[in-house]
């Protein structure tokens, strides 16, 4: 096997390790989010869209990361887009804890089969355009530059094997890959807690909808506060 | 009758799971602050010695004081017996997986090596990281600081 793909195998590993202690607790709160909006429809299409999403923009730092061979030069770079990312997954899981709760006329925000019928429901869906399962897939995107130290640390080795590959075209492949394989390795752990809270006897329940979207709001203003601290 | 019963072990199970989930945030809060009391080695004002077998092993970064999302450059000067290989650094957190960052040093001169790696920095807040440092077929030590963000 060569190095690069014994470091492969590696950060698929990493992924699925620190999918199951470090994924769980900084990125499950979305992914449950998302999974208790989703009332009627199945929560694996949606979620393997929104993993697929943030695979892609992993992938995509890996390769830059790949060119440039500069970890701290490039996260400089997109350090504000990171911090954007965190406030927006904060107001996200906020929206969705409001829509859930039915306190304010939000509606389930990224539920197909609600049609709108709050006027801020029917704003939001006009300005984010967001009308199907679809939507994941670019919130996967949005999402998959939030802040995160095993990312970071993905990140530093994907820099590193571009330092060590000859060609700039190379470099970018083999960043990409790596992010890519890690990135596959934490989708386990966050499909397993999708699952788990997409249960049906689990969003039958009102008053477990009514308290899950407190905690949820909580989750919000945490990651807004970290975000703003960022 | 058979509702109201059903209502009040559902409102039973929902107090159990929210006193469960504030007593892992306690837990959490509580295992960061004795992370704290692991410190060893205060990283940003000099270096910092541990011994394996009889060799003293003198820890250093710079610049100081440490900063995560920077380069740094990590020194190890070992005195007396060495070690058949260079040696690594493995940088993490106490009580948290953040994937492999493996610090390569490369000899400068007789017993001191050195290398260039990245502490990253961790969304949650936490700025306690840990630098275990390996001398092969030596054995390993672990020196414990704190980085600002």
């Amino acid at each position: 096997m060569s190095s690069i793909e014994t470091l492969y195998l590696t950060f698929l590993t990493t992924g699925f390790i620190v999918g199951f202690g470090h994924c769980i607790g900084m990125c499950g709160p979305i992914v449950v989010s998302f999974s208790l909006n989703l009332k009627t429809k199945g929560v694996m299409v949606p979620n393997l869209l929104y993993h697929a999403g943030r695979i892609t923009t992993y992938a995509l730092l890996g390769g830059v990361m790949g060119a440039t061979g500069a970890f701290t030069r490039v996260t400089t770079g997109i350090g504000t887009l990171q911090k954007g990312a965190m406030i927006f997954a904060g107001l996200i899981i906020i929206l969705m804890g409001l829509g859930m709760s039915g306190w304010i006329p939000l509606g389930r925000i990224f539920g197909d089969y609600c049609r709108p019928s709050g006027i801020i429901a029917r704003s939001f869906r006009k300005l984010s355009g967001i009308q199907s399962t679809l939507a994941f897939l670019p919130l996967g995107l949005v999402l998959g530059l939030l802040p995160c130290g095993p990312v970071y640390t993905a990140m530093i080795a994907a820099a590193g094997l571009g330092m060590e590959t000859q060609s700039t075209f190379n470099a970018v492949l083999a960043g990409m890959g790596l992010m890519t394989v890690f990135g596959i390795g934490t989708v386990p752990s966050l499909l397993m807690v999708a699952r788990l809270s997409g249960m049906g006897w689990l969003r039958s329940r009102n008053l477990i909808y009514k308290i899950g979207s407190i905690l949820m709001i909580g989750v919000g203003i945490y990651f807004l506060i970290k975000g703003f601290q960022y | 009758m058979r509702s109201r019963s059903r209502n009040t072990y559902l409102l039973g199970g929902l107090w159990i799971g929210m006193l469960f989930f504030f007593t892992i945030i306690l837990l959490n809060t509580a295992q960061a602050m004795d992370h704290s009391k692991m410190i060893n080695c205060d990283a940003h004002h000099g270096t910092c010695t541990q011994k394996i077998k009889g060799t003293d092993i003198i820890f250093d970064i710079s610049p100081k004081p440490v900063k995560a999302m920077t380069d740094l450059k990590f020194t190890i000067t070992l005195t007396g017996k060495q070690g058949v290989s260079e040696p690594f650094i493995d940088l993490g957190m106490p009580g948290m997986k953040m994937g492999p960052n493996r610090v390569l040093l490369k000899s400068k001169e007789k017993g001191v090596y050195s290398g260039t790696g990245i502490i990253v920095r961790c969304p949650s807040g936490k700025r306690i990281w840990k630098a275990t440092v390996t001398i092969p077929d030596m054995g390993s030590a672990e020196f414990i600081f704190d980085v600002i963000y």
